[in-house]
């Protein structure tokens, strides 16, 4: 599997994905590589799960406008790709007057640079709307834009886009070495070789380790751990609003937001921790995110919950984004995508191509691009199961092999046969939301696991 | 019987789970000549959890002997042959609203409201798995589970990556052994059974064997968080009263903690205890909603298979005396409230007017102890009365304790009565 490229995008998580999807509407051999099995393997799996309009990203950073640019391009963009975008809206919660203070601040600085709609609300007006709230809340800062979106099917839907329109996908290809040459870089796994042009680094969590085999070394990951909890969809009936702590200067604070698929997620922590691997639950990291719930909701302390995680933020020492060009090297770095990449990264996408178009590459503009849908898996979605005709057509639709989150066989084969299929158990959970549910697998684990393992000896046979 | 789902003819009673209490409910009905009885299961065949539990120990209650879990499904399955039930398989419940009516889907059914003149719950079971227990420490690709879904593993013949060759169990029910037996199939090594309490909730015996085959079955141990390396389980971290340690395994099995299946009445009629998660029903085993009626493990966590049939039976012939006339559709309106010291009742309501049924027709009543009580009596106060339900016993923690009481007459003016330990 060597080769040579004109772009290299060393990273399949959602930002070079997206970065992978906008430069194959131009005429540039692009080609993105995965150490792991799959896309959206490390941060882009362990996250909020939401789509931020910029509101809350101090005013005039990079990471703002990318946000900005970013939410604005996914809102139009999503419902094209089959990805489902719900505007539930947020609230940042005060208690104290200082709290209070800083959300005055807020409004008056997001009301500046545009932000029309957001709005104080007195605590009256708060526990009027959403009376499942802690008494106890002085006022609340809404922010009617903010969106959930689903984060798995948005990495696979971007490199989904980009490999239809062109761009070459290598997977379970860590990047070992680099190594310079008259043309640009070549790229070691093991014996394979990519030649490429032009580098692009979106290495998430070990992107510094990247930038450093290439001899760059201006920024250390300093990855950021963040537990979350994800309560059973009963608790939805309780809380519907991603609602979340008066924030401080960078951390956002615990949130409780409903998701995409139907259930309230609670968390993220955030701690610092040594080791970028460590992607542990702890019982502090639970106790804190308890506490969250019952400052803020705690009729959902009942709630049952059904499954816990934690993911990595690749933070910097930086508290802004790291993209950084360097033309005369022909590599460019794009880090430090600390909380919002989901957000951003179309932003951060269309960014990167106008560093590189036509500066580095006067690659011009194909003329058709090849359109592509995957499946919409939200809760508010017609489920297939929902779809008579769809039944009709294919009796496989009507028999559920997820009982709890109700996906049907006939999804799940349809996940295993589509393209850029998914070559772990876990991926194929994350494209078609099997084992999600309350059971976690008690009852389709062994079900949804022979599927794939046939699926994947059949993929061996074939060689 | 085809024509159940091919043509508009509605089933007269829709039996929702082919485990054992819905199989036996089959029975009773289709014996006591009822006809057009429809039994779905969301899974590809009958049998319910016992079908993957190939040892013996099932259906003792029931039958006269002891079979094997698929020899118990077999036994059930082979009374309905020739019968007015139809079984349809990998179909689902989806939801439940007065009437009754009842939304299913499955292949063959399409996507359908039934209205059927009773329906029985009869849905299960489920372990808790690591989320529902909030264990903390690292994930895995494979290697984390609850016994069942092992089991199924085993059933479907799925290969289990390589390098999982030990395991450590959670629990010390009867399912925890059970999983020993699931685990040597599979060629795995068990090292140890946890469990939290200060005794095995299984029989003392099982765990002498266990013990035998040298496995360490470790008492009053709290599992505090699993250690990962590289995506796999490297150890269970546990502690006890002399401290912390750590059991190197492959794969950590979560078993027991059940939960009654009921996500689907989330929304309807069927009122849900909050003590067993199941529904809330009387002693003629109806429910909340007018016409559904419940048995089975679905009532509570967790029964053994013969007495889930053995309450199938029941329900069957409760069911059967409602579809002749014989008897309301709607729950009694009394209820039992519970001493501190027992964990949850069923039924947790009573009907005033059915004091003398037949033993065949009611449940009795059944409770459990949040701990174990020694040389108690337990007694029902009413406004009026205190009526001895037991003689001074033991009753432990986890095991059912059943009282056969009929002659109690009504609950009295409150339509209230404790019951609490003398």
């Amino acid at each position: 599997m060597s080769g040579r490229c004109q772009v290299a995008i060393i990273g399949a998580g959602v930002v070079g994905a997206a970065i992978a999807r906008d430069l194959s509407r131009y005429d540039l051999d692009t080609v993105l590589i995965e150490a792991h099995a799959d896309p959206g393997e490390e941060s882009s799996k362990g996250n909020s799960a939401l789509m931020c309009s910029g509101v809350d990203v101090p005013a005039g950073t990079l990471e703002r406008r990318l946000v900005q640019r970013g939410y604005a391009r996914y809102r139009v963009e999503a419902p094209v790709l089959g990805l489902p975008i719900r505007k539930v809206g947020a609230i940042l919660l005060a208690w104290t007057a200082d709290e209070v203070a800083v959300l005055e601040c807020e409004l008056a600085l997001g009301r500046e640079h545009g932000f029309e709609n957001i709005a104080l609300l007195t605590a009256d007006e708060i526990y009027r709307r959403w009376p499942n709230f802690a008494p106890g809340i002085a006022c609340g800062l809404h922010l009617p834009d903010e969106a959930i979106v689903d984060p798995f099917s948005t990495v696979y839907a971007y490199c989904l886009d980009a490999t239809e329109n062109g761009a070459a996908f290598r997977r379970r290809w860590p990047v070992e070495r680099v190594e310079r040459n008259a043309a640009g870089w070549v790229l070691h796994n093991g014996g394979e070789r990519i030649a490429a042009s032009f580098v692009i680094n979106a290495g998430g969590i070990r992107a510094d380790l990247v930038d450093r085999m290439a001899g760059f070394q201006h920024f250390t990951i300093r990855p950021r751990r963040g537990q979350y909890l994800v309560l059973d969809k009963s608790a939805r009936a309780i809380h519907d609003i991603i609602a979340m702590p008066t924030p401080l200067p960078g951390y956002r604070g615990i949130l409780i937001a409903p998701t995409i698929f139907g259930n309230v997620l609670v968390g993220p922590t955030a701690e610092n921790v040594e080791d970028r691997e460590d992607r542990c639950v702890t019982a502090e990291g639970l106790a804190q995110l308890r506490q969250a719930m019952a400052k803020m909701v705690p009729k959902l302390a009942d709630q049952p919950v059904n499954t816990i995680f934690a993911g990595m933020r690749p933070a910097t020492e930086f508290s802004d984004y790291q993209i950084i060009p360097r033309y005369e090297d022909n590599w460019l770095t794009v880090a430090g995508i600390r909380s919002t990449g989901l957000s951003a990264s179309l932003g951060i996408a269309e960014h990167v191509a106008n560093l590189l178009i036509p500066r580095v590459f006067d690659a011009g503009r194909k003329e058709h691009a090849t359109a592509i849908r995957v499946p919409d898996l939200s809760e508010t979605s017609i489920r297939p199961w929902q779809d008579g005709a769809r039944i009709a057509s294919d009796p496989a639709y009507a028999e559920m092999l997820c009982h709890c989150e109700r996906i049907s066989l006939g999804e799940v084969r349809d996940a295993l046969a589509a393209q850029l299929a998914p070559r772990t158990l876990s991926a194929l959970k994350r494209r078609t939301r099997a084992m999600f549910g309350r059971c976690q697998g008690f009852y389709c684990g062994a079900r949804l696991q022979s599927m794939f393992e046939a699926h994947e000896q059949s993929l061996g046979q074939r060689g | 019987m085809n024509s159940l789902l091919d043509s508009e003819a509605e089933p007269d009673v829709l039996i929702v789970g082919a485990g054992p209490a819905g199989l036996a409910a089959a029975a009773a009905l289709s014996a006591a000549g009822i006809e057009k009885i429809l039994v779905i299961d969301r899974d590809d065949a009958p049998g319910g959890l016992p079908r993957f539990c190939p040892h013996p120990g099932f259906g003792l209650e029931y039958c006269r002997w002891p079979h094997t879990g698929p020899g118990f499904v077999a036994r059930l399955l082979k009374t309905l042959r020739g019968r007015a039930v139809r079984i349809e398989c990998a179909t689902t419940l989806l939801s439940l609203r007065d009437g009754p009516l009842a939304e299913i889907v499955g292949p063959r059914a399409g996507l359908r409201l039934l209205s059927p003149r009773a329906v029985i719950l009869a849905t299960g079971i489920r372990e808790s798995n690591r989320g529902n227990l909030l264990i903390p420490g690292g994930r895995a690709e494979s290697g984390i589970m609850t016994t069942g879904q092992l089991q199924r593993l085993a059933a479907l013949k799925a290969r289990l990556p390589n390098y999982l060759r030990s395991l450590v169990v959670v629990g010390t029910d009867h399912v925890a052994f059970s999983a020993i037996l699931t685990a040597r199939h599979l060629r795995l090594s068990v090292k140890a059974l946890i469990g939290e309490e200060d005794r095995v909730m299984s029989y003392a015996p099982l765990a002498w064997l266990a013990r035998a085959c040298g496995i360490e079955v470790a008492t009053g141990t709290r599992t505090q968080s699993i250690a990962t390396a590289g995506g796999r389980v490297r150890a269970i971290e546990v502690a006890d009263a002399r401290g912390e340690r750590e059991i190197g395994c492959d794969a950590i099995l979560f078993s027991g903690k059940w939960l009654p299946e009921v996500a689907f009445l989330c929304g309807s009629p069927v009122e849900i205890d909050q003590r067993t998660n199941g529904p809330v029903i009387d002693q003629a085993m109806r429910t909340t909603c007018s016409g559904v009626f419940a048995a089975g493990n679905v009532l509570h966590g967790v029964e053994s298979s013969g007495w889930c049939a053995v309450e199938g039976a029941r329900v069957g012939a409760s069911v059967e005396r409602y579809l002749r006339g014989e008897m309301d559709g709607a729950q009694g309106q009394a209820e039992f409230a519970r001493s501190s010291e027992i964990d949850f009742i069923v039924p947790q309501r009573w009907d005033d007017q059915l004091t003398h049924l037949d033993p065949k027709i009611r449940i009795p009543v059944t409770l459990r102890v949040a701990n174990d009580l020694h040389k108690r009596r337990l007694v029902l106060l009413t406004d009026q009365s205190e009526i001895p339900l037991s003689r001074r016993q033991a009753f432990l923690r986890q095991r059912r304790a059943a009282v056969d009481f009929n002659n109690i007459g009504g609950l009295g003016a409150q339509r209230r009565a404790l019951i609490t330990f003398a």
